[in-house]
């Protein structure tokens, strides 16, 4: 493993490897700089520019952008007091006070590199624990595989959003747009509408695209002419620190590292809940554990620390999820999977053992975009500052023309530009009616495999009852029943706390 | 009925349309046991009973809920958002028509110029010249580099 490893490290730090991740770690923390540009809209706008590079060089560039994104956010956080990214969010309690307090650098060094760490930390779980999760899923039989898939969508459903329904319902709706197209099997045309085209199915890239980047920028332009833009500090003091005194600071308090990394990685490893979910878990879960809990809000380095590690190991874990099983925990992961299929490669538990080479430059890849991050980083944070009063009114269009490309360059054709269109409008209409569009993402790009894998259950051993009689099949089932109850358990609590049923959707 | 009633509807309506158009689809063979609309159909009934679960649960809460002074909601400009769609549907529009180059420097200038309106001179020029890059950029990248053989033309072969 580890010759693999440093194979994979050597060969990303060529110049034609070492070029994209570069690009993509600095493009990415632009993106989760800039408030209301998010890491899954930053990833998608790079997508259309890794189709024409090979593998490796654009799962680095994107890799790039997942790390870099992640710890973007950090610096409006502490220095502007605006979370760049939703999982930047904790950062901004203890990192803007500190920064207040006249110690800006302190604040931002020690997000670096809490991120760092972190990260470090997240990384050395994926390389360890990828290979073994891919080897247990390789004994899965196809119930496994259907119920594990059930499994993924309904914890999704239940956990995003407000209302476990329209969460099911949202799922349930990605599940209806794989059906349309030639059926796995005998090649019969379904719901096809009488469009030709859809006869090969729908895509899930253009859809992806469409929904999320859509819905976001559409949802922006709303709160355009109501809300000012983004004011910069008149004047930002030295952010000048001791880096041995923060890294000091940092590993002065390393059981607190541990855990909250620890807690960003299983947010990670599990569908659904996000790098937001993160930070705010282990923000929540360093107060708790705190001696003063009282100096949490008011600039204490823990805040930082926890939210910072948690937001960067959440990044580990997610990559696992994909890896291992194929499954992306959420729409970052997911575009990665896109481009996967891509280029023709097939995520999940055979992907490190018929692709190393791939796979560990992948590892590799994610550890060398955390020393790009704290350098591109280091030497950027003040230009990066001015880039966040560019105009929405000037990146939104450039965004659409983006999202226009990544589409039609999939096959060179308009017809993916139409079916991009339209989930355009329709992801706007869900966001506008409550849904929350993750449940969707993960239906539309999990409905085949479900489908497949259901019938081949069928065709090996026609008795279904072999879906609830068999142990990790029946487990994964049950699993899925309880992430329905619990998320119906949660939305009760909060429907007596008095909390609205019904709130804006996000992911 | 509130929101979640009508979406409710929309997805009930949309998927007992789909169900019935599955009526069509041929029956399993003798080699395989199932036929290709037994998955959809499975899929469709679930999302039928969630829609109609959603718009129970809408008239339900409605009418056990008892009203609340609610916080002024922040005013949202959808004139500018049905304005937005109509421009990039007019663009996917034109792409074929015009050409990759004309529609998006008309794209890029038209949607700034719609989200924020130029109040001089120099605002014109920021629209002008960031429609020019957008089109030349992209264009080179894609086309010569990346290799994408991006929409000519059909009116202007350009």
């Amino acid at each position: 493993m580890y010759e693999l490893l440093l194979a994979g490290i050597a060969n990303i730090l060529q110049l034609k490897y070492l070029l994209p991740l570069f690009v993509g770690t600095l493009v990415g923390v632009i993106g989760g700089a800039l408030p209301g540009v998010t890491i899954a809209l930053t990833i998608i706008v790079v997508l259309p520019f890794t189709f024409g590079l090979d593998p490796l060089q654009g799962l680095a560039a994107m890799t790039g952008v997942y790390v870099g994104g992640s710890a973007g956010g950090l610096i409006t956080a502490c220095l502007l007091g605006i979370p760049g990214t939703p999982s930047a969010i904790a950062t901004t309690f203890d990192g803007f006070p500190m920064a207040r307090n006249g110690e800006p650098g302190r604040a931002m060094w020690l997000g670096i590199w809490a991120s760092f760490f972190g990260g470090l930390l997240g990384g050395v779980f994926l390389i360890g624990a990828t290979a073994p999760l891919a080897a247990i899923a390789l004994e899965f039989g196809p119930w496994e595989f259907f119920s594990l898939f059930v499994f993924a969508l309904s914890m999704v459903a239940g956990l995003t959003g407000a209302s476990l329904t329209k969460g099911l319902l949202s799922g349930a709706i990605g599940l209806v747009i794989t059906v349309m197209g030639n059926d796995p099997v005998m090649g019969a045309a379904r719901l096809t509408l009488g469009i030709g085209f859809l006869e090969g199915g729908i895509p899930f890239l253009p859809v992806l695209i469409g929904v999320f980047a859509f819905a976001q920028i559409m949802t922006d332009i709303e709160k355009m002419r109501a809300i000012g833009t983004v004011g910069i500090a008149e004047r930002i003091p030295t952010l000048v620190v001791s880096q041995l005194r923060v890294i000091g600071e940092i590993f002065s308090r390393p059981f607190l590292l541990l855990w909250t990394s620890f807690i960003g990685l299983l947010v990670g490893v599990l569908p659904a809940i996000g790098g937001s979910a993160a930070n705010m878990m282990a923000y929540d879960q360093a107060k708790k554990l705190s001696r003063h809990p009282e100096r949490f809000g008011t600039g204490t380095p823990e805040g930082i620390i926890a939210s910072e590690s948690a937001n960067n190991a959440n990044v580990g874990g997610s990559l696992v999820t994909i890896m291992a099983f194929g499954i992306p925990g959420d729409i970052v992961t997911a575009v990665m999977l896109g481009a996967m299929t891509i280029h023709g490669i097939q995520s999940g538990p055979l992907f490190i053992s018929q692709q190393p080479k791939l796979a560990y430059g992948i590892f590799a890849a994610y550890l060398v975009a955390h020393v790009l991050m704290v350098i591109i980083i280091a030497f950027s944070a003040r230009p990066m500052l001015r880039l966040t009063t560019v105009p929405k009114s000037m990146l939104i269009p450039i965004v659409l023309v983006l999202c226009v490309i990544g589409a039609y360059s999939l096959n060179n054709t308009m017809s993916i530009v139409y079916v991009l269109l339209v989930f355009g409008v329709m992801g706007y209409a869900l966001v506008k009616f409550g849904f929350p569009l993750a449940p969707l993402i993960l239906g539309v790009v999990l409905g085949d495999q479900i489908e497949i894998n259901m019938i081949r259950a069928i065709m090996t051993d026609s008795d279904p009852w072999l879906f609830f009689t068999r142990p990790i099949s029946g487990g994964l089932l049950a699993a899925s029943v309880v992430s329905v109850a619990f998320a119906l358990w949660q939305h009760h609590r909060q429907r007596k706390r008095g909390a609205p049923a019904d709130g804006d959707t996000d992911f | 009925m509130g929101r979640d009633g009508i979406a409710g509807l929309v997805c009930l309506a949309a998927s007992l349309g789909l169900l019935a158009a599955t009526r069509g689809l041929p029956d399993a063979s003798l080699l395989v046991p199932v036929g290709p609309g037994f998955y959809p159909r499975i899929v469709l009934g679930i999302t039928a009973a969630l829609s109609a679960l959603l718009v129970a649960t809408d008239i339900w809460s409605r009418r056990r809920r008892t009203p609340v002074a609610a916080e002024p909601p922040i005013p949202a400009n959808y004139l500018l958002v049905v304005l937005a769609f109509a421009i990039v549907g007019l663009y996917v529009a034109l792409l074929p028509f015009v050409g990759y180059r004309l529609a998006t420097f008309g794209f890029v200038a038209a949607l700034q110029v719609t989200l924020e309106p130029p109040r001089n001179w120099k605002g014109w020029l920021a629209v002008a010249a960031t429609a020019f890059l957008t089109t030349i950029v992209t264009y080179f990248v894609f086309e010569r580099y990346l290799s994408v053989l991006l929409p000519r033309g059909r009116w202007t072969d350009f």
